[in-house]
């Protein structure tokens, strides 16, 4: 009996041994497998599905990451951030600078070969303006005349809007007032050109990929929703073929589980989790860029003590911005500007700099004794960079300062409505380039903006920015944005800026002519894989 | 109790203990930052290793089980006090009412537990506006445990006294003119709190896994807080480069419910006649 | 039997009525709007939007029209995904949430079946004992500790099975183990206990003595007891299943409805919360009852209430 079960045990255990080795060699055999990446198609992660492809609602980066793929506007972002031209090969501007005129190519027909047409602006236009289709962006066409009442259902004629086809190949905009950067705008995703009689006829299925008709580089070949896109390369693109024949688009949302399929060979291009930067710095897989792409804290200026400019400016200059990279690890670049390193008329010698000692004086001189004061209290959105940047600021005012931090936390969706209900003495919040003119990041804090949760308003502000989105000449535009950038970052202060974020990617050796670039727009059509 | 059971509720009372006397045991307060350390794996002198600001871990992981465990306890009780009143009730009522009572359990029974942990967390969370903020997340969450887990404590409790009502010692209670709450305070419930408190000890492992579930996908405990599922979740994030953030914190939970479960099957074979075999 | 199954199925009506009116109140109860956006809506086009969801009509009339809706079999638009109804994004993902639930079920009823038996059959051995140390340590271990640990010891060691994505058999491997080790370790115990519970009863010991061969005994009378056992107990284990798919389909990235749910929470994308919230109560009332009618046909003594045939 005994040794019967011993002799089974013992065979029982070569069995189990036996087992083992099939699973290894099983494992070992299908590697290839999971190696091998299909010839011809880039694989990246996306991140999260986009809300809609519908480029009138959509409002998102991985909406637009792949509408920049799918579709054309009046202009395209160039690699140096400039506008260039796409479907219009050339544009003018009346002398009083209200009426711009584009001329569009004659060659550029959509997925489904119907041609490109001046009309189709128009009709888009209309659409994403209509209140019917209550497009959250639909403010980026404000600028034209009579825009913004037509949203608004003031006026119910969508022909007094002021855009205009000419003929069938020229383009007319009318606006309500100068704006230089206009040729920015259409690059922007809202303005595309619309295919109503799609939109129309499949209604709101017409996005899906049996329907959907692009004209940039690329078309929608799969949609498998909450899970990945497909594209292909478009054969009736009017610019250079893309070397690729397909993309797919994955949506993982947990950077770590991205990060192991990157590892298996399963993903070409993540974004990096913080945490394993270090692991990666060095590889050539890494990239790393500082994105146009703002980190502040806001002051509310009603409350006390912040309703005095002395103590705000001993806040911000109580704060060492060189912590911050170490803290967070991703690269970020300490700016004391508003304008971040990248944008136009950015000026690194603006903003104020770490000097505790003039922090104290500045808190003496208002009267502020920082042992008696109660507890200051910074309030951010529930996430773990914003923690640590909150507590990083709470021991470094804590030290120069000798001031009492309470941190407190909000849920996203409840953040958002305190600002604007209440907005609370220090909160934190990020700002991300829609298009690279400055006038996106410096019409937030003027007093109209719906964005500005400080309670500051000041005319000077408002005057100069307003002049500047009007100034043609780059020289003088540098000069009027950096007089109001040193009334927001050093005279007034109604924020701290800290930091710009840095993008950080592992991209696969088998991919080349990828070149990320401050926006993080992909340029997909220039990218081969081996 | 069986050997089994002794280890159990050994090791319970020692994670008892470290939650409470952590930062003693460790030598570093739970949130003293040391970036020189940041990272580090475990050493001599951080033996769980340091975080991404160089917070001792070991610290970290005995209050993220303060947390743990005050949340794990006290929903347990706000599902104990509402399973039992309203178990006792529709058992000892019986008739109509306890058809009706059932009927609603049986509704509650066929809600999906984690939605509605989550659903019901965001709510309190909005709606105890009284409360300090700091503690607002941790009891909107005691709160939410508790209020999905009273069913199976309302089912068994009622079950329990249903049973007891046949017996011959309540005849002979009601022979003598005891009768309607004092019978059920005074006479039942002693005489079946016996399988009530294995259901409380097996509560609370439950719900330590289910806030640690809930704080994993980041919908559970907040900072300034932190608890083991919250830590793990944070572990995640970098596990290909420092796999001891998740390890430890994953152990903790493990051995806890591991140790508990021990406990609460030991003292189910010593006091619930029913599984006495 | 048909007509229970009937009355059961009308029973379930108002269970789920019960459901959808809880939700909903609890939804209206959360701070916060769908609309809040971190770049502020001018107030006109939030107007535009809220009109065109119906938000700015009263809840009760808002209530009445979803409840409307929901006889027609229409869940509503999703807030989150214009151009998407609920119903669209169910479709998609629930079979996948199905498919990984049949998967981790099959896994945990061969494995938790099989080690429940061994450990049963050999009570208070080694083995046995062994057996129950694995079934506490699986009912103790989170999904996403031992999804970490899947991916770090084995996916990153051999490159194999993929550590996330949905496209083939062999990438259901790893999160199927995930989610089906607390079901197995459950159903175990669960086989265990009848085993030696039923080994002891008399028609056991009455086939034993009639010359019935151990191997029948063993295979028929246990085994179909013990099945019994885990049938019983099908509810709370799908409802496992789904507690677990939560973490594994956020872990694993697969386009499963536990995904949609924490997404639309925090999204306050009420119409779709209020969707998954239905299915998968419905799951579960339908799997009760599926329980009681495998139950009545395995086990003939148990007359169902109502069965007058």
């Amino acid at each position: 009996m005994t040794r019967g079960r011993r002799g089974g045990l013992a065979r029982a255990r070569i069995r189990r041994i036996r087992v083992w080795a099939a699973v290894a060699l099983l494992a070992a055999a299908c590697r290839p497998l999971g190696g091998e990446p299909p010839p011809g198609e880039l694989r990246i992660n996306l991140g999260t599905e986009p809300p809609s492809l519908d480029w009138a609602l959509a409002t998102d980066g991985t909406s637009f990451l792949l509408l920049e793929q799918l579709m054309r506007g009046l202009t395209r972002m160039g690699p140096d951030l400039r506008p260039q031209p796409a479907l219009a090969e050339r544009w003018e501007v009346s002398d009083d600078g209200l009426v711009w005129t584009f001329h569009l190519r004659r060659d550029v027909v959509w997925s489904d070969g119907v041609p490109l047409e001046a009309e189709q602006f128009v009709r888009g236009w209309r659409r994403l303006l209509s209140p019917q289709t209550a497009a959250e962006y639909a403010y980026f066409l404000y600028p034209v005349k009579n825009a913004r009442a037509f949203n608004a259902g003031e006026i119910d004629d969508p022909s007094a809007v002021g855009v205009r086809a000419r003929d069938r190949h020229t383009l007319e905009v009318e606006l309500e007032a100068p704006l230089v950067y206009f040729p920015s705008l259409t690059t922007f995703m809202v303005t595309f050109p619309g295919r109503l009689d799609l939109v129309e006829r499949y209604g709101v299925d017409w996005t899906e990929p049996e329907h959907f008709e692009t004209l940039g580089a690329f078309v929608l070949e799969e949609w498998r929703h909450e899970y990945k896109i497909v594209l292909r390369a478009n054969p009736k693109y009017y610019g250079p073929p893309p070397s690729l024949e397909r993309v797919t688009g994955y949506m993982v949302d947990m950077d770590s589980t991205a990060l192991v399929l990157f590892e298996q060979g399963l993903i070409d291009i993540v974004r990096l989790p913080a945490l394993e930067i270090r692991r990666f710095r060095g590889r050539p897989e890494y990239r790393t860029l500082p994105l146009l792409r703002g980190y502040y804290y806001g002051f509310n200026t009603k409350l006390p003590p912040f309703d005095d400019v002395r103590v705000r400016r001993a806040l911000a200059h109580a704060i060492d911005r060189r912590e911050f990279p170490k803290v967070l690890q991703g690269g970020e670049l300490p700016s004391g500007s508003w304008l971040p390193p990248g944008m136009p008329h950015h000026n690194a010698a603006i903003g104020l700099p770490f000097d505790p000692e003039r922090a104290r004086a500045l808190l003496a001189e208002a009267g502020v004794d920082a042992s008696t004061l109660p507890p200051v209290r910074i309030v951010y959105n529930t996430d773990q960079t914003h923690k640590l940047v909150a507590e990083s600021v709470q021991a470094q005012w804590r030290e120069n300062l000798g001031l009492a931090v309470e941190l407190e936390n909000r849920e996203w969706k409840v953040f958002l409505k305190e600002l604007v209900s209440r907005p609370p003495p220090i909160y934190r919040l990020g700002w991300g380039a829609d298009f690279p003119d400055p006038d996106n990041f410096m019409n937030l804090f003027t007093s109209s903006s719906a964005n500005n949760h400080t309670g500051w308003s000041d005319a000077r502000y408002d005057r100069l920015v307003a002049e500047a989105s009007r100034e043609l000449d780059p020289a003088r535009r540098q000069v009027l944005y950096d007089r109001a950038q040193r009334i927001l970052c050093e005279e007034e202060v109604p924020i701290i800026p800290f930091f710009v974020t840095s993008l950080n990617l592992a991209v696969a050796p088998r991919v080349h002519g990828f070149e990320p670039n401050a926006m993080d727009i992909y340029f997909l059509d220039s990218v081969s894989v081996r | 109790m069986s050997a089994g059971g002794w280890a159990g509720a050994l090791l319970v009372a020692g994670l008892v203990a470290l939650a409470l006397a952590g930062d003693d045991v460790s030598g570093y307060r739970f949130d003293a930052q040391d970036t020189e350390h940041a990272l580090e794996g475990p050493s001599a002198a951080h033996w769980m290793g340091a975080d991404a600001l160089g917070r001792d871990l070991f610290a970290r992981v005995a209050e993220g089980g303060r947390v743990s465990l005050l949340v794990a306890i006290g929903s347990t009780a706000v599902a104990m006090l509402i399973g039992i009143v309203y178990g006792a009730v529709s058992g000892y009522v019986g008739g109509r009412l306890d058809g009706w009572m059932m009927r609603a359990v049986d509704a509650v029974y066929s809600l999906p537990d984690v939605l509605v942990i989550v659903l019901l967390t965001e709510v309190f969370h909005g709606v105890l506006d009284a409360v300090p903020d700091l503690y607002r997340r941790l009891l909107a969450l005691v709160l939410a445990l508790g209020l999905v887990g009273w069913v199976s404590v309302a089912r068994l409790v009622r079950g329990l006294i249903l049973q007891a009502r046949e017996e011959a010692w309540v005849e002979a209670a009601r022979a003598v003119g005891v009768r309607g709450p004092r019978m059920l305070l005074r006479h039942i419930l002693p005489n079946v709190s016996g399988p009530i408190l294995v259901t409380a000890t097996l509560r609370v492992p439950s719900a330590i896994l289910a806030e640690s579930i809930v704080s994993f996908i980041g919908l559970g405990i907040q900072p300034p807080f932190s608890s083991w599922g919250v830590l793990a979740s944070d572990g995640f994030a970098a596990m290909r480069s420092y796999p001891h953030l998740i390890l430890f914190p994953g152990l903790a939970i493990l051995v806890s419910l591991f140790a508990l479960h021990l406990l609460g099957e030991s003292l189910r074979e010593r006091l619930d006649p029913r599984q006495r075999s | 039997m048909i007509r229970y199954t009937a009355a059961r199925l009308l029973q379930a009506i108002p269970v789920l009525l019960v459901v959808a009116t809880v939700t909903f109140a609890l939804l209206r109860l959360l701070p916060g709007g769908p609309f809040d956006r971190e770049k502020a809506l001018p107030p006109v086009i939030l107007a535009n939007i809220e009109a065109r969801y119906h938000l700015d009509e009263p809840v009760a009339r808002q209530y009445a029209r979803y409840l409307a809706g929901l006889v027609r079999g229409d869940f509503g638009p999703s807030y989150k995904y214009p151009g998407r109804d609920v119903a669209d994004i169910l479709r998609d993902s629930f079979p996948v949430s199905i498919q990984l639930g049949a998967a981790a079920l099959v896994l945990a009823m061969l494995l938790g079946v099989g080690a429940g038996l061994a450990a049963g059959m050999r009570a208070g051995t080694l083995q046995d004992r062994a057996i129950i140390g694995l079934t506490l340590l699986g009912i103790s271990v989170p999904s996403f500790v031992l999804g970490a640990a899947l991916v770090l010891g084995v996916a990153l060691r051999f490159g194999w099975p993929p550590a996330g994505l949905w496209e083939s058999p062999a990438y259901a491997l790893l999160p199927a183990l995930t989610l089906a080790a607390f079901p197995t370790a459950y159903i175990a115990q669960l086989t265990r206990t009848s085993v030696i519970e039923v080994a002891g009863r008399d028609f056991v010991r009455t086939a034993r003595a009639k010359g019935v061969s151990e191997a029948r005994v063993r295979w028929v009378h246990v085994l179909r007891n013990a099945l019994l056992a885990v049938v019983t107990y099908f509810g709370p284990l799908l409802a496992m299943l789904l507690t677990g798919s939560f973490v594994v389909e956020q872990i694993f990235a697969i386009p499963g409805m536990g995904r949609f749910f924490v997404t639309a929470v925090t999204n306050r994308d009420y119409p779709l919360v209020m969707g998954v919230t239905l299915v998968y109560a419905a799951l579960i009332v339908l799997s009760n009852l599926a329980v009681d009618l495998v139950y009545g046909w395995l086990d003939p003594r148990i007359r169902l209430a109502g069965d007058e045939s």
